[in-house]
């Protein structure tokens, strides 16, 4: 041995391994964060939100099963988008993808803050969330907010985990995807059979004030819950037998998932009711668990306790998920050439992409400050955006490129990725005029994100220039010499 | 600028096919032309290329390749003139292309009045066969090392491991770094990996990419 450390590389992954990275960080923290904002926007009919996204998202499915199986790269969306387009729209479409997830990390980290409290709070450690926003109001003015406070060290923890070590292998990430399950299975099961759900209420099904209409705010504001299988494609050079598996694992962990959140959010509207579900925010989940679940048992005394476990446990590991996803996403454009070249390399220490990984921190610290709602609608709004490319890219590739060998063929080409277009862009509209009437400095942010990226694209690319002159100008130099 | 390049390789059989799967190993993108579908489909099942099916000599297939990103085009096919006609098409269509043919016999080298570099997959394969036939107890690097990768690496200015101690760097397991700089030593922890300076090291192929990434940048 040279005398140097080591570190080992990544394992192989199976069929389960890949279905459960996108499981994880689409049953990660969506679930427990968004079901108690769904349901304050769209009333009882948050079930149909959820159910309605699983729809609107299996179209963009299909696409990048057909995109993952036929362009063999890690990277996810960019990397086919970076395929077919040219440098500006594969550059935007990167760095959309990147903020998509950065600020899906500090959705996570403000998600799982509420539940930490409420963690805490049945065990008896600090009284119940809303007093303890109470209790500190006097400081506040001094002081920052106890859940900012504690989303802030939580992203700072997983960054600081993930710069210095290599990322967890696929089968950790399978274990903890049963576990999450595992809980949620727990919850429904007690849900369904608790005399609350036997009274349950669905009606009326939308809330009075904004009738049917309201579901397609809801649906945006959720979508983030549904972005996990992009997550499965850049992972997949480490996946075994990528042609078959990365396609069903996709459709796997999309069906698997839509089945989850129906059953927990029909359990958990039938349980506290929509009203009560929206009162308890980001906790909701925790709250309705709290309420049904026995109590007086061993060691853990409140069954609710353990269902607050798997919110808290959930918005980790999904927070974990995004930092990695966030870092390889800028890892891939700096590699490509589309960022500082810094931003693309390995540190020689740690073996992780170091730079990557704190550049995506920044932005990720500076979005806790952020509302969650906030920060769900403009994750939302960047992955909208960036699966109506991948749709695009689907056609594109077919059109220009006919005689690519395409070992996974989506049923009913162009329909699929026409009609994924097509409602992805209606998602967004909605979501922007939404945004527009009530969270216009979100959009603002959004805005200001886009030409930022066009701002660093146009900056990068004079700086390029100037260095290949420079670069040829002393090579016309040299080259007498060498030729010697 | 990046350091992985662009390939676009002719001819997916055994030459191809091999040569394609060490260069995905090292990190470049790779896209293969193959006419045959048996072929084609072996390649997608390894999933180390994206693969254009059809014929390499066809302008039409060469595009869809995507040539005009591609850094290099290597034709290798058992067909010569079929090799050296892809170069030919893919130089003008884009002229600072690099090209490499495969060729079938020995002194090919005026070939290179028209590609940029020549292969002649069976002096090497030769070499090895010699070896078997002796059977001696001294073989070729080419022969012994099965599925490690020992290589010359030169380390990049810019490259993450540039100027650091062996001890300061963390190579992933599944690498050795065998010579220090000028090859007269073995290496050891205070070996610095000058830039500029070529380093003998042998790799396992799942982690040449990450290797690749701290000596190369």
């Amino acid at each position: 041995m040279s005398k140097s450390q080591t570190r080992s590389p990544e394992a192989e992954l199976g069929l389960l391994d890949a279905t459960m990275i996108g499981m994880g960080a689409m049953i990660g923290a969506g679930i427990f964060v968004l079901t108690g904002l769904a349901a304050e926007i769209a009333g009882p009919a948050a079930i149909l939100v959820f159910a309605l996204n699983g729809v609107v998202t299996a179209f963009t499915g299909l696409s990048y099963a057909e995109l993952a199986a036929s362009i063999p790269k890690s990277g996810g969306g960019y990397a086919f988008v970076r395929e077919i387009f040219d440098d500006f729209a594969s550059f935007i479409m990167g760095w959309m993808l990147w903020f998509a997830y950065m600020i899906a990390g500090a959705l996570y980290a403000l998600g799982f803050a509420p539940n930490f409290l409420e963690l805490l709070h049945v065990y008896g450690v600090v009284p119940p969330p809303d007093q303890v926003g109470a209790v500190a109001v006097p400081v506040i003015d001094a002081a920052l907010p106890l859940a900012f406070l504690l989303a802030f060290v939580a992203v700072l923890g997983l960054v600081a985990l993930n710069a210095v070590s290599t990322a967890a292998s696929g089968s950790v990430e399978t274990i903890f995807t049963i576990i999450k399950v595992s809980i949620l299975v727990v919850f429904v099961a007690f849900g369904l059979a608790s005399p609350m759900f036997s009274g349950a209420e669905f009606q009326p099904l939308f809330p009075q004030s904004s009738g049917a209409a309201a579901v397609l705010p809801a649906m945006g504001l959720t979508f983030i819950a549904f972005e996990g299988y992009d997550l499965i494609t850049t992972v997949t050079e480490e996946v075994q037998n990528p042609r078959e598996n990365i396609p069903k694992a996709i459709f796997i962990s999309l069906a698997v998932t839509v089945v989850v959140y129906l059953a927990v959010v029909t359990v958990a509207v039938g349980t506290l009711g929509a009203q009560g579900l929206a009162d308890a925010g980001e906790a909701g989940i925790a709250t309705a668990a709290t309420s049904f679940m026995p109590t007086g048992l061993p060691i853990i005394q409140n069954g609710g306790a353990l269902i607050v476990f798997g919110a808290v446990f959930s918005t980790l590991t999904a927070l974990n998920a995004v930092v990695i996803a966030s870092s390889r996403v800028a890892f891939s454009m700096g590699r490509e050439g589309q960022l500082l070249p810094s931003i693309g390399q390995i540190h020689h220490r740690y073996g992780t992409p170091f730079v990557a990984i704190l550049a995506s921190a920044v932005v990720m610290l500076g979005s806790v400050a952020l509302p969650t709602q906030s920060a769900g609608n403009m994750s939302s709004l960047f992955f909208l955006l960036s699966f109506v490319i991948v749709n695009v890219a689907v056609i594109r590739l077919r059109r220009e490129r006919p005689n690519m060998n395409r070992p996974y063929e989506m049923p009913f080409y162009p329909a699929p990725p026409l009609i994924g277009i097509a409602l992805n862009l209606l998602l967004t509209g909605v979501l922007v005029e939404y945004l527009l009437r009530t969270d216009p400095l979100a959009l603002a942010l959004s805005m200001a994100w886009i030409l930022l990226g066009a701002l660093v694209y146009f900056a990068l690319k004079r700086v390029r220039e100037q260095s290949d002159r420079e670069q040829a100008a002393a090579a016309t130099e040299i080259t007498p010499e060498a030729e010697d | 600028m990046t350091s992985d390049l662009d390939i676009i390789i002719a001819g997916g059989g055994r030459v191809g096919f091999q040569t394609a799967e060490i260069l995905a190993d090292r990190g470049h993108d790779v896209t293969i032309i193959e006419r045959d579908d048996r072929i084609v489909s072996d390649i997608a099942d390894q999933w180390i290329a994206t693969v254009i099916q059809g014929d390499a000599t066809n302008p039409d297939i060469i595009e869809q390749a995507g040539l005009e990103r591609a850094d290099v085009i290597a034709a290798l096919t058992g067909e010569t003139g079929l090799n050296l006609a892809v170069c030919l098409a893919a130089a003008e269509l884009t002229p600072d292309i690099r090209t490499v043919a495969r060729i079938d016999r020995t002194g090919g080298e005026s070939y290179t009045r028209f590609v940029d570099a020549v292969v002649f997959p069976e002096r090497a394969g030769s070499r090895v066969a010699a070896n078997e036939i002796i059977g001696s107890d001294v073989q070729t690097l080419a022969d012994v090392t099965g599925n490690l990768d020992i290589m010359l690496i030169r380390v990049a200015d810019d490259a993450p491991a540039a100027g650091k101690p062996l001890s300061n760097v963390r190579f992933p397991e599944g690498t050795l770094v065998v010579s220090d700089a000028n090859g007269e030593r073995i290496a050891r922890a205070d070996t610095i990996l000058t830039p500029g300076s070529s380093y003998v090291v042998a790799v396992e192929p799942a982690v040449v990419d990450e290797v690749m990434h701290l000596m190369r940048g």
